[in-house]
């Protein structure tokens, strides 16, 4: 039992921090850049837990978890997390980037999720994941409240392929939880920064316990949920039986702190976090996309 | 990163797991401190004499010299069997005992541990007074020295256990004039000397579990010192930094244990066809899953690094109120039954009224927020 990363992942999850500061940081999160993609496929980022024979590093999901962890702090594009869904399970895995549709219980209109160069998309259902071609019509794409991800709809297609593995589905979970983790700390940090260099009554706001404690609550609840979510991604890894419910409960932590912390972020910061200009609401409505992307229902953590 | 044991780790939990299914006692630990002193002890010494106390203790001082992973896996297993809490002798074993193997003398050591230990020794904590509570800083109690000796004259207040102690951790100003941190030090006082006078305090839920302390001109060796005349404030942060890290594991265990018997009862009187009730069980089950996890993460950094790490003070908070919650939630589904509570009752409402130590006792939640917000966001101290 060793729930702290080893010195190849805490090297993984620097050189990641280091790229992502310098190439895709969250301040330009609403406008990344052309090519990026080409660029995180080159890192190998989207194929951390492939198959060698999908082009992939074959790593654990531990590994993987704290790498999006650092990547959901950023923003990173959602189609991150389609995309290594389905490099992982998909035996025959398209070329590129692979777009995210929000599931739904029977063939009927979807909600695609960051469709922008996608080549399929990939739909999670309960016990297993579907990918199927996307519906190419750039001119149908429409932002979504979080500034970085665009949608689009489309109709429910005939599968190109089925996983019928209940690990496929709880990978994007595990990995929407790091996200969401990840989110958590961007507010914490940005709030905790801002409350060291804003003055007010001749001194740095931080200093007022009202507004330490809501910070240390931020704390808290980032680490509460990346405890769990380094727990649920070993079950995982060990094919634990209860890891469908661990990883339930890393996703509905993780989302809880997004959302919690997002909002608690735009407080600490006052007048400024209420504007365009200031970051704060990238991480509030990145977190609120974040609910609605393999949600943890209460059946799954009462589960027995 | 993984979760899972080695052979030998698995093959020590069998060894727990049985013991404890042919040893732990069938009748229930009595409530009150006095009644329950008689039951704590007898059951601490079949522990020792088992091989079950000091798992992580030092083999020298009656321990068992095993690894803190051993430890944990004891103390779920000790949940999971629904062993006896174990009363009168949390101090020494979570508080006194740690503090003592880190800071004291080979004499003191070789004295004190083994009789922890086997229960022969109880502890009690003297921290805080009636003017120094969340400001511990602000302790009165003061110690003289003459010739070899501490003559002590103050108070003390919510001490637990110190009708039925043995042995006191007691901070108090050994140098005149100090103030604040300076000045104090930490000594182990003998509670049957001349001059210690006991007040017993009821709380809310009928129980006398903690008391007021009176030192009137009481004599004890100046040897009885630990770590060093005037560092009392390092010695003292010491044994909180045990509450802070890995003291309250017994409890971060119990919740998984009680967080099924919630759902179980809510399943049984069919309160869980409510959502909301469904949800809060189904979060509650989601958190207390994160405290495992963030216990293993603790140790995890403990086997690594010798120490916890700087989240566990966040540890510390975020079980106290976890625990709280679920207290809560028994109650609520205990519906109306919570009228019928009466002083003296063993049952989930008082385990509610008694739950409000959590976020008081060892460092309020406030002062746990200060500390995260201080030590791990790095923002201005405050105070």
């Amino acid at each position: 039992m060793d729930l702290t990363p080893n010195g190849e992942q805490i090297a993984f999850q620097a050189a990641t921090a280091d790229w992502c500061r310098d190439h895709m940081p969250l301040e330009q999160a609403r406008a990344r850049p052309d090519g990026l993609w080409d660029q995180l496929e080159a890192m190998g980022l989207p194929r951390i837990t492939a198959p060698e024979a999908n082009g992939g590093l074959a790593l654990d999901h531990a590994t993987e978890a704290l790498v999006f962890a650092e990547l959901g702090r950023v923003l990173a594009p959602i189609g991150l997390l389609s995309s290594a869904v389905a490099n992982r399970w998909c035996a025959a895995p398209s070329g590129g980037k692979v777009a995210l549709a929000l599931t739904v219980d029977a063939p009927g209109p979807l909600r695609v999720l960051d469709p922008v160069d996608a080549a399929a998309v990939l739909m999670p259902q309960p016990g297993s994941v579907r990918v199927f071609a996307i519906s190419d019509r750039p001119a149908a794409h429409r932002p979504t409240i979080d500034l970085s991800t665009m949608q689009s709809r489309q109709e429910w297609a005939a599968a190109a392929w089925i996983a019928d593995d209940i690990r496929a589905p709880l990978h994007l979970q595990l990995l929407a939880a790091a996200f969401a983790v990840g989110c958590a700390d961007a507010a914490r940090d940005m709030a905790a920064e801002y409350a060291k260099l804003r003055e007010q009554f001749e001194r740095p706001i931080g200093w007022f316990q009202a507004l330490k404690h809501i910070c240390a609550d931020m704390a808290v609840r980032a680490a509460v949920a990346r405890s769990q979510l380094y727990y649920a991604a070993c079950a995982l890894d060990a094919n634990e039986a209860d890891a469908a419910f661990h990883v339930a409960a890393a996703k509905r932590l993780a989302d809880q702190a997004a959302l919690e912390n997002g909002r608690a972020n735009i407080q600490v910061h006052g007048g400024i976090g209420m504007t365009d200009e200031a970051h704060p609401h990238l991480c509030l409505k990145r977190a609120h996309l974040l609910q609605f992307i393999a949600p943890a229902a209460s059946a799954a953590l009462l589960a027995a | 990163m993984d979760i899972g044991f080695s052979p030998a780790e698995m093959r020590f939990r069998e060894e727990c797991c049985d013991w404890l299914h042919a040893n732990v006692p069938v009748e229930k630990r009595p409530l009150d401190a006095a009644d329950a002193i008689g039951f704590d002890k007898a059951w601490q010494r079949r522990l020792f004499d088992a091989g079950w106390a000091g798992i992580n203790w030092p083999v020298d001082y009656g321990g068992r010299g095993l690894s803190i992973v051993q430890q944990v896996i004891w103390l779920e297993e000790y949940a999971k069997a629904h062993a006896p809490w174990i009363g009168a002798n949390f101090v020494g074993i979570n508080h006194g005992g740690p503090t003592l193997i880190l800071n004291a003398s080979e004499e003191q050591k070789a004295y004190h541990l083994p009789r922890i230990l086997k229960g022969e020794a109880i502890w009690c904590q003297g921290f805080s007074e009636p003017g120094a509570g969340s400001d511990l800083a602000g302790i009165k109690t003061r110690g003289r020295i003459e010739g070899d000796e501490l003559v002590i004259n103050g108070s003390k207040i919510w001490t637990s256990f110190a009708q039925v102690a043995d042995w006191q951790e007691l901070v108090l100003r050994t140098e005149e004039g100090s103030r604040r941190h300076a000045g104090l030090s930490w000594a182990i006082c003998d509670m049957h000397a001349p001059g210690i006078t006991i007040r017993p305090i009821r709380k809310m839920s009928g129980l006398t579990e903690f008391a007021e302390v009176f030192y009137d001109d009481v004599r004890i060796p100046l040897a009885n010192v630990v770590g060093g005349l005037g560092n009392g404030w390092k010695v003292a942060m010491s044994t909180l930094s045990f509450e802070r890290g890995t003291g309250f594991i017994a409890d971060q265990v119990k919740q998984s244990q009680e967080i099924e018997e919630l759902i179980a009862a809510a399943r049984a009187n069919g309160m869980i066809k409510d959502d909301r009730i469904a949800d809060s069980l189904a979060q509650l089950r989601a958190e207390v899953a994160a405290v495992r996890a963030m216990t293993y993460r603790n140790i995890s950094q403990v086997v690594r690094s010798g120490q916890p790490g700087p989240e566990a003070s966040v540890i510390r908070l975020f079980t106290s109120e976890l625990g709280q919650r679920l207290e809560r939630m028994a109650v609520m589904l205990a519906g109306e039954d919570l009228l019928d509570f009466a002083y003296g009752d063993d049952n989930m409402v008082q385990d509610y009224l008694r739950g409000f130590a959590a976020t008081i006792a060892g460092g309020t939640a406030q002062i746990q927020r200060d500390i995260i917000g201080e030590r791990l966001l790095g923002l201005p101290k405050s105070r």
